[in-house]
């Protein structure tokens, strides 16, 4: 597995994730009690067997920095290859927020992939909660003889504005690539996963910047769909896209279901994060826990239902917090009641408040904010 | 290379008094509280006292101990000048193997590894001991005396002296004498295992006493009863705080229990200005099921609660499930609990199963020979078996048998 590279995309933030997204990316956004979106690919890839990958960030990426550091979490701070940030080589035209295009993002970091040493690139998102079998994406890419493969998932996910629709042939060939359409209506989901040759990205990544194309999809995958044979590799495991408050309010209560749990946390293919040394969670005498995914370092003396507690969540004695999802640090003082919350980091919620969303529109609450 | 104070860790116990627990595993790395093992808090301790050169000492079933500790990365001791070295017993050219005679011949045989870092100062530790001690202010406190030797001490009962190596001292706190579970304590002062020594010093004495072939090689029975004799000045170095030897069944179960009891026992692990660190497996979240009863407990990463947890820890990976009832008791990494069944005071070491319906230890009953019921790691007691107080559970329990 040594002959794949990964690369992964880490500069968008969606606007639509509103409060969550405003002091960092999309990749850093924190799920699942103790990960970043982020662990989930760049453990996919270290399970796989990869060794060197690099990520490509613009914008507010001091988060996903902190978070990565020298990528010892994940196995990768190594002598040669590992883990590289790509930030963009310079700025060339000032007041854009982020790259307009994955290519126009490949062609800042040039340098970076004409020294890559694989043959063969993994190209991914940095922002889907996913526990992919990379290696057999990359089995299914040589067998095929497929110039490029694309991860595609049969249960759609993503909103359709957003997202990229695949048609397939008889023979298995994809024929069509829908972008952001109106409606899905095609059976299969691009996850814009996607392995490919070195060679094949870097006489892409000339063409595109040599003509100005930005868009991967619009601009390369489509013109060449005739010319290069992609195929789909069909992906039956649990997605999770994360577009609007709401997709990620809904992401997290499905993480309460022991399927989603078992596909997503296969402990033969263990998603890593940075580790902080948490003591256990402890639980006062008259705490109540219920339907909950509860992280390490957490202490609670009061009541927990359906939710998710990142590591050191503090719920004090007669609090209640149900349906709700609670970032690192979060502390819900004697008294208070929460319900559909998204508590962001160290927020702190004073005695007797009483915080309630709905399930169709949960109330996001910002990093820091004391309540 | 030359480093101020290097910190020597005895992790070479066999730890016969933990019985089952330290079949396969040196004392050391015996499962503590949640999250830990018994040698995370001194090897804390050293890097938060700002020690980066630790050697530790290992003999007895060093394996897991070993890949543990690994390259020291989770202490932070990954360093490329000092870090955390694994010193197992030495042999020179010519010499028959053996293993470490005792804790001094334990020192003795890494003069080399110690001559390599020319120490100033070298601390003694051990590695069945669960404290937060920050060791940097002890290294002043026996600079600023002078001392050759320093040891820290705490105050115990009269009655509690008769089981402790006892420091009797003049009104500075130098020490005149050292006595051996005094059957008539003259001080309260019980020696904690912890020493500082003035290396020049300690490396003469330890060449003198490797010669005497009477000698137990001992820092208590030899070294500085020896050190005292010579007009040496010894210190003792008060300590106020958790401390706790965790040697035995009861008092490993004890201090889990203290560990609950956070801030009032004075272990919080909660206190982020002295964090203990561990080499922790890759684990999601912990789940708690509808029918989930936890209280005062601890439940960490991996974990799977449906049944009832009451005044217990549970480490990684642990599964207690619906209808299963858990109290006093502490469930290391791994371990299973069916449904219907009940452990109460017990520890169930790592893997272990209790199938449905089977019991595990009793609520003291007042009776002699109660006490705490062990399961030994990867054993399976069997649907509807029952298992004794203070029963010590080494191999598989048939369904319904009593043992």
């Amino acid at each position: 597995m040594n002959d794949l590279h990964g690369i992964l995309f880490a500069y968008r933030s969606d606007a639509n994730l509103g409060e969550l997204t405003r002091p960092r990316n999309t990749c850093s956004l924190p799920f699942g009690g103790r990960y970043r979106l982020i662990d989930f690919m760049l453990s996919n890839c270290v399970n796989a067997g990869i060794t060197d990958v690099g990520v490509v960030v613009h914008q507010s990426y001091q988060s996903l920095l902190d978070h990565l550091g020298s990528g010892k979490d994940w196995d990768l701070s190594r002598k040669h290859g590992g883990l590289r940030i790509l930030p963009p080589f310079s700025y060339t035209e000032p007041g854009h927020g982020e790259y307009r295009g994955s290519m126009e993002a490949l062609a800042g970091v040039y340098d970076y992939l004409e020294d890559i040493r694989q043959d063969y690139v993994l190209l991914a998102w940095g922002d889907t909660a996913i526990n992919l079998p990379v290696n057999k994406v990359f089995e299914q890419h040589l067998a095929s003889g497929a110039d490029i493969t694309m991860v595609c998932t049969p249960t759609l996910k993503g909103a359709p504005q957003f997202s990229e629709y695949v048609e397939v042939s008889e023979e298995g060939r994809i024929t069509d690539l829908s972008v952001h359409p109106t409606s899905a209506d095609k059976a299969l989901e691009s996850l814009e996963i996607y392995i490919l040759s070195k060679r094949l990205l870097m006489d892409m990544v000339n063409y595109c910047s040599a003509h100005d194309v930005t868009n991967f999809s619009r601009g390369v995958l489509q013109p060449r769909m005739k010319s290069l044979k992609m195929m789909p590799y069909v992906h039956q495991g649990y997605v999770g896209r994360f577009q609007s408050v709401g997709d990620y309010f809904q992401r997290s209560q499905e993480l309460l279901d022991p399927a989603v749990r078992a596909d997503l946390f296969n402990p033969a293919r263990p998603i890593r994060t940075k580790d902080q040394s948490n003591p256990s969670t402890y639980y006062g005498p008259e705490s109540r826990s219920a339907c909950s995914l509860v992280a390490d370092g957490c202490q609670i003396e009061g009541e927990v239902e359906n939710s998710i507690l990142f590591r050191g969540v503090v719920v004090e004695k007669g609090a209640k917090v149900s349906n709700s999802v609670l970032m690192q640090g979060t502390v819900v003082k004697a008294g208070a009641s929460l319900s559909y919350v998204i508590a962001d980091k160290d927020v702190a919620v004073n005695e007797g408040r009483m915080l309630m969303g709905h399930a169709t529109y949960p109330l996001a609450i910002a990093k820091g904010s004391v309540v | 290379m030359k480093k101020e104070v290097v910190a020597m860790l005895l992790a070479g116990g066999q730890g016969s008094r933990l019985y089952a627990l330290t079949s396969n595993v040196a004392k050391p790395a015996v499962p503590f509280g949640g999250k830990y093992r018994i040698i995370d808090f001194p090897l804390s301790n050293c890097v938060n006292s700002g020690i980066d050169t630790v050697g530790v000492l290992t003999q007895y079933r060093p394996l897991e101990l070993n890949s543990y500790l690994g390259n020291g990365q989770p202490w932070d001791l990954d360093r490329s000048d000092g870090g955390v070295h694994i010193l197992p017993p030495y042999l020179g050219e010519g010499e028959k193997g053996s293993w470490y005679k005792g804790t001094a011949n334990a020192i003795y045989q890494n003069i080399g590894f110690l001559d390599l870092y020319d120490p100033e100062y070298v601390v003694v530790l051990s590695g069945d001991h669960i404290y937060k001690m920050d060791y940097s202010e002890m290294v002043s406190f026996h600079k600023k005396s002078q001392a050759a030797c320093t040891i820290s001490v705490l105050e115990v009962t009269m009655e509690e002296a008769k089981r402790f190596g006892i420091l009797n001292v003049e009104a500075d706190d130098k020490v005149y004498e050292f006595e051996e579970k005094p059957p008539q304590p003259k001080s309260n002062l019980a020696s904690m295992g912890i020493y500082v020594f003035t290396w020049s010093k300690l490396r003469k004495y330890l060449i003198d006493d490797e010669a005497d072939p009477n000698s137990s090689n001992d820092f208590g029975k030899n070294i500085i009863p020896n050190m005292l004799n010579a007009g040496e000045k010894l210190m003792a170095y008060r300590f106020a705080g958790y401390w706790k030897d965790v040697g035995t069944i009861d008092s490993l179960w004890d201090a889990n229990m203290d560990l609950l009891a956070g801030s009032s026992s004075g272990l919080d692990m909660y206190d982020e200005s002295w964090p203990i660190y561990a080499r922790t497996p890759i684990k999601p979240p912990h789940v708690t099921g509808p029918d989930a009863v936890i209280s005062h407990s601890m439940v960490t990463g991996g974990s799977q609660v449906d049944g009832t947890v009451a005044n217990s820890v549970l480490f990684n990976s642990v599964t207690v499930e619906k209808g299963a009832d858990i109290q006093y008791s502490i469930l290391m990494p791994g371990a299973t609990v069916k449904e219907g069944a009940k452990v109460y005071y017990s520890i169930v070491a790592e893997g272990a199963t209790v199938e449905a319906n089977a019991v595990v230890g009793s609520a003291p009953d007042g009776a002699d020979g109660w006490g705490i019921a062990v399961v030994a790691s990867g054993v399976t007691v069997g649907p509807g078996a029952t298992v004794a107080p203070k029963a010590m559970i080494r191999e598989d329990v048939k369904g319904g048998e009593q043992a």
